[in-house]
């Protein structure tokens, strides 16, 4: 009995076999960021995951073990923001949404809001944030549609919120041809 | 109004102007300071200096912005403009948006009588993903000294957006009193990195008292740092008799310090540096389409001419899978769950380029990958 749970043991901590595909200047701080987030209740398959890209990519050592920092860094925070009952594809696309600039409010208030899967409002809000639309106008179309709309349904909407939002959206990433515009350059008369 | 009452009002106000926490308003704020030189028709060029605060403040469907101009000229004269406007949208997610918007200002310059001019506009948009119209429709008045006259503007424009590129074309009719006249416009925006550009040109034509001619600006924005720029802007702009400026030509160069950094959009599709087409060129990406199937999803890849295409991403462990062939199309069956997933594509043995048609995002390891994301059954 003693041997079987030492040997369950020993296979939960064992390193990723995939990881073996790293470089070896990758690979030891790589399991090492991996072995820290298991230990601190984070999902590691992203993490993985991030390090298999690079690896498949040709990057360098330094930017896997740097790009595997960052995202566990972004998993821990977006814990905080949903809560110790996210699963592990809410907490990547949480991830990703705080990466692009959402404010950790709208994740929380998007949990309290929304029952069920947050995975495609996550998605969208990473999506309409990274598009350069304001954080605080993305995060009010999707905590406004987020109680009541299908998975399905938000992510037609996404295409036509985020086309109207930048419409409405500072200048710097939205069409917008006002008045103001032809005398906005500064020193003209 | 009793004193109280009036602090009262002033706070409830600003109060919900000012961001609360976790509001919905952004508020931004600038200030150019420039040196000019400034030739207006008719005059003799003359250096200025400028001083210009702005303050923009915006939630999801309501606009307001604030602008002052102060200008000294080197023969010791100075001008004060002040522009204040205001726009307020219908809901997002209908095919036709409606704006209301108003704006007016005043400007003095020496001695002689101020300007001033209040408008009142109607816009009605339509808007699409990458390109949309609108009309609009405005009057209000305009006054120089006690001279006061109606004003009404008509004006139809086109806009296209190709990535960071924008494009808008517009024609607008203005009649003041007897003036009347119309301007042919096109301006082009683009930015790359820490610099915005933008070209306007345009021609002032069917002219009455309004006088006619093309006219061009230009502009560069160089992002200096989280909260500066340089803004170097030049050109030729015709007579405004709506806000009371006469046509001259100018070349300015302006520090701008922001109060809050600028974002700018990270997910810009690119492809990765070295991305190469299937016939050799460095073609755009190939265009992906998902669709959903028993248990997964099917990946079609559009690409005529390759020998071979092959996908990759978290659901294959980032090793590639080489995808079958159907006439000019690739396809393949993957079983994914749920969530968000991260894919890449390589034609002929290439780089691995972030496919079109799904949305990118930096991949970490300087270049893009495309997103997919898998709702749940």
């Amino acid at each position: 009995m003693i041997l079987v749970a030492l040997l369950a043991v020993a296979q939960a901590t064992a390193p990723d076999p995939r990881l073996e595909r790293l470089d070896p200047a990758a690979r030891p701080p790589v399991v090492q960021l991996v072995d820290s987030a298991r230990a601190m209740g984070l999902p590691t398959e992203s993490l993985v995951q991030r390090a298999l890209e690079g690896a498949a990519k040709g990057a360098p050592a330094a930017s896997i073990v740097a790009a595997v920092r960052r995202l566990a860094a972004d998993l821990g925070r977006a814990r905080d923001a949903l809560g110790p009952d996210a699963v592990p594809a809410e907490l990547d696309a949480g991830a990703a949404a705080l990466r692009a600039g959402a404010p950790p409010a709208a994740l929380t208030t998007l949990r309290r809001v929304r029952r069920g899967s947050l995975i495609v409002p996550l998605a969208v809000l990473a999506d309409l944030v990274g598009s350069g639309v304001p954080a605080d106008s993305a995060a009010a179309a999707v905590l406004a549609l987020a109680p009541s709309i299908r998975d399905v349904e938000l992510m037609e909407f996404r295409r036509a919120v985020e086309r109207d939002i930048a419409l409405g959206a500072p200048p710097a990433t939205a069409v917008r041809v006002n008045a103001t515009a032809r005398t906005a350059r500064p020193g003209r008369p | 109004m009793p004193r109280r009452r009036l602090r009262t009002v002033v706070c409830a106000v600003v109060g919900w102007l000012l961001p609360a926490k976790g509001g919905l308003a952004q508020a931004s704020a600038t200030v150019d300071v420039a040196l000019s030189v400034v030739e207006y028709d008719g005059f003799q060029p003359s250096a200025a200096g400028a001083v210009t605060p702005a303050l923009t403040w915006e939630r999801p469907r309501v606009a307001i912005g604030l602008r002052g101009t102060y200008l000294r000229f080197e023969s010791g004269n100075r001008s004060i403009q002040g522009l204040a406007t205001g726009s307020w949208f219908t809901a997002p997610g209908r095919a036709w948006r409606g704006e209301i918007s108003a704006q007016t200002g005043a400007s003095s310059y020496a001695t002689f009588s101020g300007f001033w001019h209040a408008l009142a506009e109607a816009r009605l948009h339509r808007p699409r993903e990458r390109h949309g119209f609108w009309i609009a429709g405005a009057a209000g008045r305009t006054s120089f000294g006690a001279l006061s006259q109606p004003a009404a503007t008509l004006t139809v424009a086109g806009w296209l957006r190709r990535g960071a590129l924008t494009a808008v074309a517009s024609a607008n009719r203005a009649t003041l009193g007897d003036t009347a006249y119309s301007d042919l416009e096109a301006t082009v925006r683009t930015a790359r990195g820490a610099l915005a550009l933008e070209a306007v040109v345009g021609a002032r034509v069917w002219s009455r008292g309004g006088g006619r001619g093309v006219y061009g600006e230009g502009s560069v924005t160089c992002t200096l740092g989280g909260h500066t720029a340089l803004v170097v802007s030049g050109g030729r702009y015709p007579t405004d008799p709506l806000r009371g400026s006469i046509a001259g030509r100018y070349l300015s160069a302006a520090l701008r310090m922001r109060a809050r950094p600028e974002r700018r959009p990270t997910n810009v599709p690119r492809p990765m540096p070295t991305g190469v087409g299937a016939n050799g060129s460095s073609a755009s990406a190939p265009r992906i389409d998902v669709r959903p199937s028993d248990g997964g999803v099917r990946l079609i890849v559009d690409v005529s001419g390759a020998r071979s295409v092959d996908v990759a991403g978290d659901f294959t462990d980032w090793l590639p899978v080489a995808l079958r062939p159907t006439a000019d199309r690739w396809e393949g069956t993957f079983s994914v769950s749920s969530g968000t997933h991260r894919i890449a594509v390589r034609v002929d043995g290439g780089p691995w380029i972030a496919p079109a048609g799904v949305r990118h995002a930096p991949d970490d390891y300087g270049g893009a990958v495309g997103i997919l994301v898998v709702p749940s059954p």
